[in-house]
């Protein structure tokens, strides 16, 4: 409570019940959820990017020319489809200020976390004279978009909802 | 009216209208928010949406745009700063009445 409000402020706000208060409370943080829920990337994501991301690299990798075409194309085509499919199924976006500089930062350290995996690994790999380490090394990076992009999904659910209803801005 | 660290609270009559309270509640947790999105999440007719935004607009709390997604059209709202500025006194009121009352406020909100 903290401090009182000034009587002609007090008759201003009409007689609300408090579990009326309570209620509408619970039904703006139920609205907040629903936003939420509607805005995360689909589950089918992580594991088209992931298989996607696989073959790409394969085909790329198998330096067989008609291979290395259609695998290139396939590519461009699955990510095009999947960025079409991702923004008509977008209705809503987010309030940027729910994600914040945590949600930020979790994105760019599970992204950076990645490139890291699989560069390093894929140098490693060359280096000791490993057939196909670009493909070899995109394994553990798919593995990690198909098993960390829903976890990163739910991070950024919890975070969003935490947020203060009011006072994020 | 007592400022909360959140803004002054101040108990808005347009916003704690049932269905205005909802959809003001999708419109806070959103940059923007698609017509339909908004039709369907409330379980409004277009008629019955259109008239909430309508009054709300008049009020100055949410702007309609009007674009297009490729060649479809597509209507969506937002919040206005006023509007925001409204939701989140509102919201302050809400907890005052809350904690005056001694019940629980909900998780992530500050306890006053």
């Amino acid at each position: 409570m903290g401090k009182l409000m000034p009587e002609e402020e007090v008759m201003s706000t009409p007689h609300v019940p408090p579990i009326d208060a309570e209620l509408a409370l619970a039904e703006m943080q139920a609205r907040r959820a629903q936003v939420v829920d509607t805005n995360l990337v689909p589950r089918w994501f992580w594991p088209a990017v992931g298989g996607m991301m696989l073959l790409f690299v394969a085909a790329v990798e198998s330096a067989v020319p008609w291979v290395v075409a259609i695998g290139s194309i396939a590519y461009a085509l699955g990510i095009s489809a999947m960025i079409v499919a991702v923004v008509r199924h977008s209705r809503v976006q987010v309030r940027t200020a729910l994600i914040g500089r945590s949600g930020a930062a979790a994105i760019a350290l599970f992204t950076i976390a990645l490139v890291v995996i699989g560069i390093g690994l894929g140098f490693a790999l060359e280096a000791v004279g490993v057939p196909m380490p670009a493909t070899l090394a995109c394994l553990p990076v798919a593995v990690g978009l198909v098993v960390g992009g829903p976890r990163l999904m739910a991070h950024l659910r919890r975070l969003m909802l935490a947020r203060p209803l009011a006072g994020s801005r | 009216m007592t400022d909360t660290g959140t803004g002054p609270a101040r108990f808005d009559e347009l916003i704690h209208a049932p269905t205005r309270l909802s959809l003001v509640s999708l419109l806070a947790a959103t940059e923007w928010a698609d017509f339909k999105f908004l039709r369907d999440s409330l379980g409004l007719s277009d008629s019955a949406l259109s008239k909430q935004l309508t009054t709300l607009e008049d009020a100055g709390y949410l702007e309609i745009r009007k674009s297009f997604v490729g060649k479809r059209p597509r209507t969506s709202a937002q919040l206005t700063p006023a509007g925001q500025q409204a939701f989140a006194g509102h919201v302050a009121a809400l907890q005052e009445i809350v904690a005056r009352a001694g019940l629980a406020v909900l998780p992530g909100e500050p306890a006053r």
